[in-house]
């Protein structure tokens, strides 16, 4: 999973929903980040810091840098609101690679206008940065959810089945077709991550490509299908027009004075000659 | 790039240079135009600006749009002084790459670009153009990809309409096209850096004018609109687009290129709310651009990403105030994708409008089905085969 995060200066969008929650996975995520020996700065607005921090090592503890806004949500007034909040989190970092994750987006987006939040973003983004952030797909609107989207490199979406959960990667790159994959995977409680093979559906799976041809051919009040003998027939017809051979020969010789024009007729099969020219009695 | 004129045109140029030879050299038809004499300055003279024609409908002049097959579904291109407004497709891929055309297109023409962006840094984007392909490898790479097809697939030549075989897939422009006027691209390869450098390039980048979020706003546009008219109304009389300063030398096209207006990035939030405030800035700002367009030697491309604007009278005012609008729909990620239907191409284009300039009907293209792929290396838009034939023939590959 880690090679969605390979590249830098991304916002990576983790979506989640009240039935498949992706603040583990966002804790897992910053797991694998700080184990590299990178500094995460983390924007925590919805849990507090202890309950943020429980779980994770020492280790990756010490590298964590924790930006606490859940404890005095209007103390952030004094520095530019909750954007002003944003941008102060990368003030005291030390220059070099780093990652920044916000818990969560959808805080921000209740307390400042959508379109400053993206442009923050956008500014926040270029360069070494890496910005991680958590957003609650049910508490907005599609209008919302579809402008951080369009902005955000990577889209992971958090779902899943009775089977497990799933993790839906969406990466629209520039030139070519967007990949979009599926990962099974689960997070330990010492929140590593650990992805299973999809669970084997076979039966379901075999009755969904026919449908999907059905369905085009299945108003059809006439029978468009030819069987084999059928085929073979029509493939065999002689056509009227067809470019006989005559035909053929009498173009390829070189066409005698214009004056002379010449007139190719076949005879066919039912055709009937009769000497006696049935128009004769007619007096025109 | 004389040789983009039409034979009408030709006939008067031979005469306003060259008085001996007009005569001899113009043209078959001894009927001449009575053109005021070289030099006299008297009036509007029409010379030819690079990269342009004459519409063969209307006389209207044109530029290309950077793909021909677009310019013969607009009716032969798009006329200097409207507007070109692309609704995005989901992920932006596709309508980025047809802005990446219409500003590669102003690059091999000669024509002065203006770069407006809120997302990307306009330098970047024109590190990214396509590079112009020759004629003769275009054909070769619409071959290759032909006799890729009919490996796979079985050659259903016409049996019956055997003389129909050989017709272009879709309508030519008709016997007065030239073939000169578009020019065809690469996509794999990137454009080189003295072809870009050798035109004129003016960029806004909204992070860079926008230093500090304003307190006031005004109430009327949103503050980066405003730079951005402010912007272009600037060049436009400073490089005397618009005729304001008498030049002497040729005149010639600005093209404008504006990059996902209307998304978050520009301030604006009719992308994010069902009910924005800022309701009629992007409408506002299309108006006021029109009117500068208008006036001015000048076309430009906007790309709106429609998609996320819920509120759909909003979508409707807005094609309204554009004159060619041009809309695309992939296939990526969605349930078309699985359709033996679509399987062959990557997306719709839906041609919205299409202007009347100067006349009583426009110029719609009897085609409306129409759907594009793109193959490694060129765009192509085709008529999509909707009979059940199709379906069948489909199926049984």
């Amino acid at each position: 999973m880690l090679q969605l995060l390979a590249s830098r200066g991304d916002l990576v969008l983790l979506r989640d929903s009240v039935e498949w929650e992706g603040r583990s996975l966002l804790k897992a995520l910053i797991r694998e980040i700080a184990l590299k020996g990178e500094q995460v700065h983390v924007l925590g607005c919805e849990v507090s810091e202890e309950a943020f921090r429980e779980g994770f090592d020492s280790d990756t503890n010490r590298r964590l840098v924790y930006h606490d806004v859940f404890r005095d949500p209007q103390g952030c007034a004094g520095i530019g609101g909750p954007l002003g909040a944003l941008r102060a989190c990368l003030r005291g970092a030390d220059a070099g690679p780093c990652t920044l994750a916000v818990d969560s987006l959808s805080w921000l987006l209740l307390r400042a206008p959508c379109s400053a939040l993206c442009q923050a973003l956008r500014a926040l983004g270029r360069g070494q940065l890496r910005v991680l952030g958590l957003l609650h797909e049910d508490v907005h609107g599609p209008g919302p959810v579809g402008a951080l989207g369009s902005l955000a490199q990577v889209q992971v979406t958090v779902g899943g089945s009775a089977g497990g959960a799933v993790a839906r990667v969406l990466r629209p790159k520039p030139r070519h077709r967007p990949t979009e994959q599926t990962h099974w995977f689960s997070v330990l409680p010492d929140f590593s991550l650990r992805f299973h093979k999809e669970p084997s559906l076979e039966a379901p799976l075999q009755h969904a490509p026919p449908a999907a041809t059905a369905d085009a051919l299945a108003g059809l009040t006439f029978n468009i299908h030819l069987s084999e003998k059928e085929k073979e027939a029509r493939d065999t017809l002689a056509l009227p027009f067809h470019f006989s051979s005559e035909k053929q020969q009498s173009l390829l010789r070189p066409a005698p004075a214009s004056s002379a024009s010449q007139i190719f007729y076949e005879p066919d099969a039912e055709d009937y000659l009769d000497q006696e020219d049935p128009d004769d009695d007619l007096d025109v | 790039m004389a040789a983009l004129t039409t034979g009408f045109y030709a006939a008067s140029k031979g005469g306003a240079g060259d008085p001996t030879a007009g005569g001899s050299s113009g043209g078959k038809c001894s009927f001449r135009r009575k053109s005021p004499a070289p030099g006299s300055g008297g009036g509007v003279r029409w010379r030819s600006i690079a990269g342009t024609r004459p519409s063969v409908r209307n006389g209207q002049l044109l530029v290309s749009a950077g793909l021909p097959a677009l310019d013969q579904l607009l009716g032969g291109g798009l006329a200097v002084g409207t507007l070109l407004l692309i609704e995005e497709d989901k992920y932006n891929i596709y309508s980025n790459l047809l802005f990446k055309y219409f500003l590669a297109e102003g690059i091999v023409c000669g024509h002065t670009l203006l770069l407006a962006s809120a997302k990307e840094d306009p330098d970047d984007i024109l590190q990214e153009l396509p590079e112009p392909l020759h004629d003769d490898k275009y054909k070769k790479e619409l071959d290759e990809v032909s006799s890729h097809k009919s490996q796979g697939e079985l050659d259903i030549s016409m049996k019956i309409a055997w003389r129909y075989q050989n017709l272009p897939k879709m309508e030519q422009d008709g016997p007065g096209s030239s073939s000169r006027f578009g020019h065809y691209y690469d996509v794999s390869k990137r454009m080189s850096q003295e072809m870009i450098h050798s035109v004129k390039c003016h960029r806004f980048f909204l992070p860079e004018e926008i230093t500090s979020l304003p307190n006031v706003e005004s109430c009327a546009l949103t503050h980066g609109y405003t730079k951005l008219l402010h912007s272009i109304q600037r060049i436009i009389s400073e490089e005397g687009f618009n005729g304001s300063c008498p030049q002497k030398k040729q005149k010639n096209i600005l093209r404008i290129g504006i990059q996902s207006l209307g998304s978050p990035l520009w301030g604006d939030d009719i992308c994010c709310a069902d009910t924005p405030e800022h309701l009629h800035s992007l409408t506002k700002f299309l108006y006021v651009l029109r009117g500068l367009l208008r006036m001015s030697l000048s076309t430009c491309i906007i790309t709106v990403p429609s998609h996320l604007i819920q509120n759909k009278a909003i979508t409707a005012r807005i094609r309204n105030l554009s004159d060619t609008v041009v809309g695309l729909e992939s296939f990526l990620g969605g349930e078309k994708e699985a359709n033996s239907l679509y399987k062959d191409f990557h997306g719709l284009i839906h041609i919205h409008q299409i202007p009347r300039l100067n006349s009583l009907i426009g110029d719609v293209s009897d085609m409306k089905d129409l759907a594009f792929k793109l193959q490694r290396k060129v765009f192509t838009i085709e008529v999509r085969d909707r009979s059940p034939s199709a379906c069948v023939d489909s199926e049984r590959k």
